[in-house]
């Protein structure tokens, strides 16, 4: 039985590729009809100005949300449909993606988080759903191809990469530890990556906001980029409380397993490295006279720590600690 | 920010100009900028970038036999990674220095922060701004309730929503709530301090020991019984639990499906039989990964394992020099296991075996002797013979590395290195008369750890409020809002009845989506009491 479970988990993993394949051209096709808008609206805009102080709203406050798109930008019906299409593409990816993990886990009866492919699966489940969640009361339509293409990415390399047939843990992961430590730490990596793409179309809409560039694109559509920054504030904010709550689980674990809740050991180390330079950005944020680009660097290095983390951290012999169980 | 007391407590200050301080003043000028929120910032940088080194380079604390492996391979750049302590990073000057002076600058922030925290806790709201309309939110409304029962419906909302409210005059209402995340901010600052404290605790009083423990042996805990024994400063080894712990059976299975997981571990367990101290009675207890034992607040982990060949080595007239469970430290995955065999009683010379302990041998050693599964399923020892002296001037050395410094290879009659390949039951006769070595059987051992840290839990519950303050500090919002009310300057309606006109305005010390919908909720409520007025 747990074998035939295994290979549905596997055919429900590429056809929620197949599905998140479709909806990030979806998606890219609805960035492609936000932008000529752009240039209307703009022209609108101008309008509204000239017509002075009469103008009793914002067009910002008249679309009644901070998330919402940026002033001046309306948009158009094909816009949106297209963006629901993918919307709906990404639903029925993410639904399938979780059933994958589920069934995998049902096959192994543990945690389906046990190696590095289950934890990149488990974690592009983990974005997929927490974007498809956030999208639609935040309009975030904008926001799915940056984040359809990562997943698609990750799923893809882990599967070639990283693939381990469904089995047994070591027993260094036989804990109920595994389940709470490890799916907090992945759920805090799904929110830091949408905080990452938020952060660095920030970063672009400023520039362009700053300089104007001869003609518009999507870009102009998206929220402002004060909107924007606050946006990935908020995402990071929640994730950098979901990775503290990971280090000190991590700790209460290593404490029962090893014996001593602290050793430095590689896995440690960057855990805690991403927690000071995320604090950093909490820091950077909270001051007064550091701007919120430089912020937003920090940030972003702190996400190439997650990174690093993830990847080098675990596959570099470099990198030797007590997380790397091979038999002693 | 119309205000009296500032949102955000952090404005930029104006430089000092250093040139007019005096030793004082430049003394009170560095305090000032070391707890600065600035150098707090760099600080956190600095050591974020300071902790890395010790993930690439080997540490002693983690294993210091890679750390020596590293000096031998790198012998130019070693010495000097050496003396900047690159091989202990988190002990190391420059380290303690960022997170002490990141201590210091914590401490030295928390204290004025209380302070001013204190203070605006008893203070009432500030008076309302002259302009409302000018604050982030605001909102206007006109009824024909009278001013005292409109201010009235806006303070009974408010205080619904749990805001703090003052009256300055009869016309205004002055509300603040959120002060719970400035309490949060420094819980989880404070908090911080104590997990270092915690940390210290454990350092200075708690001790952790090793035993490697074969099947069928026994171990009486004392500070002279571990393999090695680390004690903080402050622990007096003398009076360590007096436990007896003995290994009947060591548990242990490897995944035999072929696939990527080949091999890997499924099952440690260690059986053993416990006796608390000399006067209680035994019992049988299982130590396993993630399930240590306790005995009187020291934990019992089993950390690793391994194999003890049992060797014997007998004289060229049979006698018996040696016969022990020898324990071979596993290098790999598949446990091709190193180990040392010492002979010091062997005559004319002490004679020394060094080599491997592979659990199933690559038959044809065509790569050199590797092993092929972790489980014994083709075990095999593989030998070389060393004789001189054992121990080059007395002094102490390891069990599992032969000092070859005083001894010559034994060789074959042809000269050639005598190399000594057994499996279990086999003897190999030494050349030269030098006697015989056997490979009787071979046992498993574990690796068990006895630690014990008595700041653990200080760290924790620490650790516990400090989340919680972050939770508090992050999602909680500061906000004030004032509300006035004013005659207006038209009846409503037309009706001849007078009318009041009430103006509402917030402000929120960052991005606040909640802010408007607080304001329009004050807006509705003084409608809303008009309504429940007329309905009576
Ligand atoms: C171990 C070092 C420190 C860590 C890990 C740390 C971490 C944090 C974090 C995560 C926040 C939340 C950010 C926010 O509220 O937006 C914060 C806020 C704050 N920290 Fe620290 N901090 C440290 C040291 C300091 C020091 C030394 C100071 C003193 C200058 C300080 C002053 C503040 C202040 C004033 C806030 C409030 C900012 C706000 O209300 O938004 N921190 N800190």
């Amino acid at each position: 039985m747990p074998t035939t479970l295994a290979a549905n988990a596997n055919a429900a993993l590429y056809a929620s590729m197949i599905v998140y394949t479709l909806a990030m051209l979806a998606f890219a096709w609805h960035l492609a009809a936000r932008a000529p808008k752009v240039a209307a609206s703009r022209v609108e805009e101008r309008e509204e100005a000239l017509v002075g102080a009469a103008a009793p709203h914002t067009p910002e406050r008249r679309q009644g949300s901070r998330y919402a798109a940026g002033p001046g930008f309306e948009e158009s019906l094909q816009s949106r449909q297209r963006g629901n299409i993918a919307l709906m593409l990404t639903y029925l990816a993410s639904a399938l993606l979780v059933a994958s993990v589920a069934m995998r886990g049902i096959a192994v009866a543990r945690p389906p988080w046990g190696n590095m492919f289950e934890f990149a699966t488990a974690a592009s489940a983990a974005v997929g759903v927490a974007y498809s969640v956030l999208a639609k009361r935040n309009r975030w339509q904008w926001l799915g191809v940056f984040i359809v293409t990562p997943i698609l990415l990750v799923l893809g390399l882990s599967l070639a990469v990283l693939y381990t047939e469904a089995g047994e843990l070591m027993p260094a992961l036989k804990s109920y530890w595994l389940g709470i430590h490890v799916s907090v730490a992945f759920i805090a990596v799904a929110f830091f990556t949408l905080a990452f793409a938020v952060g660095l179309l920030y970063l672009v809409r400023l520039r362009r906001e700053e300089s104007p560039p001869a003609k518009p694109n999507f870009i102009e559509s998206l929220p402002s980029s004060a909107t924007l920054e606050r946006t990935a504030y908020s995402l990071n904010m929640v994730a950098f409380i979901l990775w503290t709550f990971t280090l000190i689980a991590g700790a209460i674990w290593a404490k029962q397993a090893w014996g001593a809740y602290w050793q430095w050991d590689p896995k440690e180390v960057w855990t805690f490295v991403i927690w000071t330079v995320y604090a950093a950005y909490m820091h950077g944020r909270a001051t007064a006279g550091v701007d919120h680009r430089k912020s937003m660097y920090i940030a972003l290095a702190g996400y190439v720590c997650v990174i690093v983390n993830f990847t080098l951290v675990n596959l570099v012999s470099t990198f030797v600690g007590m997380h790397n169980y091979s038999g002693m | 920010m119309a205000t009296d007391t500032p949102l955000k407590q952090q404005a930029p200050r104006p430089e000092p100009a250093l040139p007019e301080l005096g030793p004082l003043g430049l003394l009170r000028w560095g305090w000032r900028q070391l707890t600065s929120m600035r150098t707090a910032l760099f600080l956190l940088l600095l050591l974020s970038i300071a902790a890395v080194p010790g993930s690439i380079f080997p540490q002693r604390n983690i294993d210091a036999g890679r750390v020596a492996d590293y000096i031998a391979q790198n012998p130019t750049t070693s010495p000097w990674l050496d003396r900047l302590g690159f091989f202990d990073v988190y002990a190391s000057v420059w380290f303690s220095a960022i997170y002490l002076l990141l201590f210091v600058s914590l401490v030295g922030c928390i204290v004025p922060r209380t302070r001013v925290h204190v203070a605006a806790l008893r203070a009432r709201p500030p008076r309302a701004p002259a302009r409302l309309h000018r604050l982030d939110e605001h909102a206007e409304v006109t009824t024909s309730l009278p001013p005292d029962e409109a201010l009235d419906a806006a303070r009974d909302a408010l205080r619904r929503k749990r805001f703090r409210l003052h009256s300055h005059d009869t016309t205004s209402l002055s509300a603040e709530s959120g002060h719970l995340r400035e309490t949060g901010n420094l819980l989880f600052h404070l908090a911080l301090t104590g997990i270092i404290v915690g940390m210290a605790v454990g350092h200075l009083l708690g001790w952790r020991g090793d035993i490697i423990l074969a099947e069928g042996q026994k171990f009486a805990s004392s500070a002279g019984t571990y393999n090695t024994i680390s004690p903080g400063p402050w622990v007096d080894t003398e009076t360590l639990p007096p436990f007896v712990l003995s290994l009947d059976k060591l548990d242990v299975e490897f995944n035999e499906t072929p696939g990527r997981s080949f091999g890997t571990p499924r099952l440690f367990d260690a059986q053993t039989t416990l006796q608390r101290d000399p006067e209680s009675s035994a019992s049988r207890e299982t130590v396993s990964v993630n399930h240590p034992i306790t005995v009187d607040g020291a934990d019992i982990f089993l950390l690793g394992n391994g194999y003890t060949p049992v060797i014997t080595v007998r004289d060229a007239k049979g006698a018996v020099l040696y016969r022990e469970a020898t324990p071979f430290l596993p290098q790999d995955g598949n446990y091709r296991s190193v180990g040392v065999v010492k002979v010091p009683s062997a005559a004319p010379k002490q004679l020394g075996f060094t080599g491997f302990f592979l659990p199933t041998a690559e038959p044809t050693f065509q790569d050199g002797p590797v092993s092929l599964f972790p489980d014994t399923k083709n075990p095999e020892l593989a030998l070389s013979v060393w004789e001189g002296n054992l121990f080059p001037g007395g002094a102490p050395q390891s069990v599992y590395t032969l000092n070859t410094d005083e001894m010559k290879q034994v060789t074959k009659a042809d000269g050639s290195p005598a190399l000594i390949r057994l499996k279990p039951g086999q003897t190999y006769e030494l050349p030269g008369d030098r006697g015989s070595i056997t490979f009787d059987s071979v046992r498993r051992f574990a690796g068990l750890s006895v630690r014990t840290d008595p700041g653990a839990s200080v760290s924790l519950v620490s650790a516990i409020l400090a989340t919680l303050g972050l939770i508090l500090g992050l999602t909680i919002k500061r906000r004030r809002v004032f509300v006035r009310v004013a005659p207006a300057p038209e009846t409503v309606g037309g009706d001849g009845r007078p009318a009041t006109v009430v103006t509402i305005g917030g402000l929120s010390k960052d991005s606040d989506p909640g802010l408007a919908a607080i304001i329009s909720a004050i807006a509705t409520a003084v409608p809303d009491r008009l309504a429940e007025r007329t309905d009576r």
